[in-house]
């Protein structure tokens, strides 16, 4: 091709710049953009926050209120999408959203805080209630009041079983 | 709208893996051709009215940095290109990077008593040349904001596992079985 042939194929191609902002273009398929947590579904398990390599999500637990807090912060977030594979109720998905430009870090901030259950034996809440109830839809029917204990009050009760079945079959 | 005429910009790579610095590069490219808006970079600082820092500034370029921002004249803009210029991105708690623009304000602010001046946040990692357009248009205030934060507080009345699982309560319920092999058998 010599140098108009060149010229004549800019020509016959038109114009190829796009027109934003001012018209909307169109995505791939499978574009990964803003993760947004659905504050209706998820439990508040972790598990995202355990995966997620830049830490852009940090799970916050407050005591003495009694929430538990899951705080997804899109400036850190590398839109990898770990987090939608691990979510064990489907939470937390990658949208097609790109247009996070923001004027304030505050504004990059998705916060759910959800309600902790009480231990029954010391009363430190331990665990969110929508993840006990999770759990408690898969285990068997003998092993849901274990679900009431927290994980030290688990294990005391346990050794305390432990030894009085061990005295009683001497 | 502080810049009324087209805004010049000084791309500044603080240590950056060239991600960001190739979509900046790519808005400049026939397909996006932001020159067409009036948004032209500049090779030197005292020409800019926006500076572009992509990267979580190493601890080895922020002198640089610093000088450089300074010598961007007043008023200015600055635009944190990238997860990384944002918050620090996955090397936010590294050693060797001082984590994004705040943490730089915060060093401005303590050793020359600099105040922040406008800052875009543009989250990607990369962003996608249409999310920097997007944010350099929002600079401009020819857009609105989309992101907004959001909080989500549960309300509920249930804080009790004891209420959660009756059953618990009732120590019949707590022996689970366990099988004891005795001894000498
Ligand atoms: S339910 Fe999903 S979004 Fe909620 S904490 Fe668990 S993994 Fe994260
Ligand atoms: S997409 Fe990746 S970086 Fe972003 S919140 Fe999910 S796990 Fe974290």
């Amino acid at each position: 091709m010599g140098r108009f042939g060149l010229i004549f194929k800019s020509i016959a191609k038109g114009r190829v710049t796009e027109k934003y902002p001012f018209a909307p273009i169109e995505l791939p398929e499978g574009f990964r953009g803003k993760p947004e947590i659905d504050p209706e579904k998820c439990i508040g398990c972790g598990a995202c926050a355990t995966v997620c390599p830049p830490s852009a999500i940090q799970i916050h637990v407050d005591e003495e209120q009694g929430y538990k807090t899951i705080d997804l912060f899109l400036g850190r977030c590398i839109f990898c999408a770990r987090c939608e594979e691990v979510c064990p109720a489907e939470a937390i998905r990658l949208t097609k959203e790109f247009e996070l430009a923001a004027a304030s870090e505050e504004d990059l901030h998705q916060v759910v805080k959800l309600k902790m259950a009480k231990c029954a034996g010391c009363g430190r809440p331990f665990d969110t209630v929508r993840h006990l109830q999770f759990i408690a839809e898969k285990l068997p029917e003998e092993q849901k009041p274990m679900l009431a204990l927290c994980p030290d009050c688990r294990a005391k009760l346990a050794s305390k079983i432990l030894t009085v079945a061990a005295r009683r079959h001497r | 709208m502080m810049f009324k005429k087209s805004l010049w910009v000084f791309h500044l790579n603080s240590g950056s893996c060239n991600g960001c610095d190739i979509e900046v590069l790519n808005i400049f490219t026939p397909k996006q051709d932001v020159e067409r808006l009036g948004i032209k970079l500049v090779g030197s600082p005292r020409h800019a009215d926006a500076i572009a820092f992509t990267g979580p500034i190493t601890r080895e370029c922020l002198p640089k940095a610093i000088e450089a921002f300074m010598a961007v004249p007043e008023p200015k803009i600055v635009l944190a290109i990238g997860s990384c210029a944002c918050g620090g991105g996955i090397w936010f708690d590294s050693y060797a990077v001082i984590g994004g623009i705040k943490e730089f304000y915060k060093i401005l602010k303590e050793k020359h008593g600099i105040e922040p001046p406008t800052t875009i946040y543009i989250p990607g990692c990369p962003p996608k040349p249409e999310a920097i357009i997007y944010g350099v248009a929002l600079a401009r205030k020819a857009v609105e904001q989309k992101q907004k934060s959001e909080i989500f507080v549960e309300e509920s009345d249930i804080d009790d596992a004891a209420t959660l699982f009756k059953e618990a309560t009732s120590t019949r319920h707590f022996i689970p079985k366990i099988e004891v092999i005795k001894r000498g058998e």
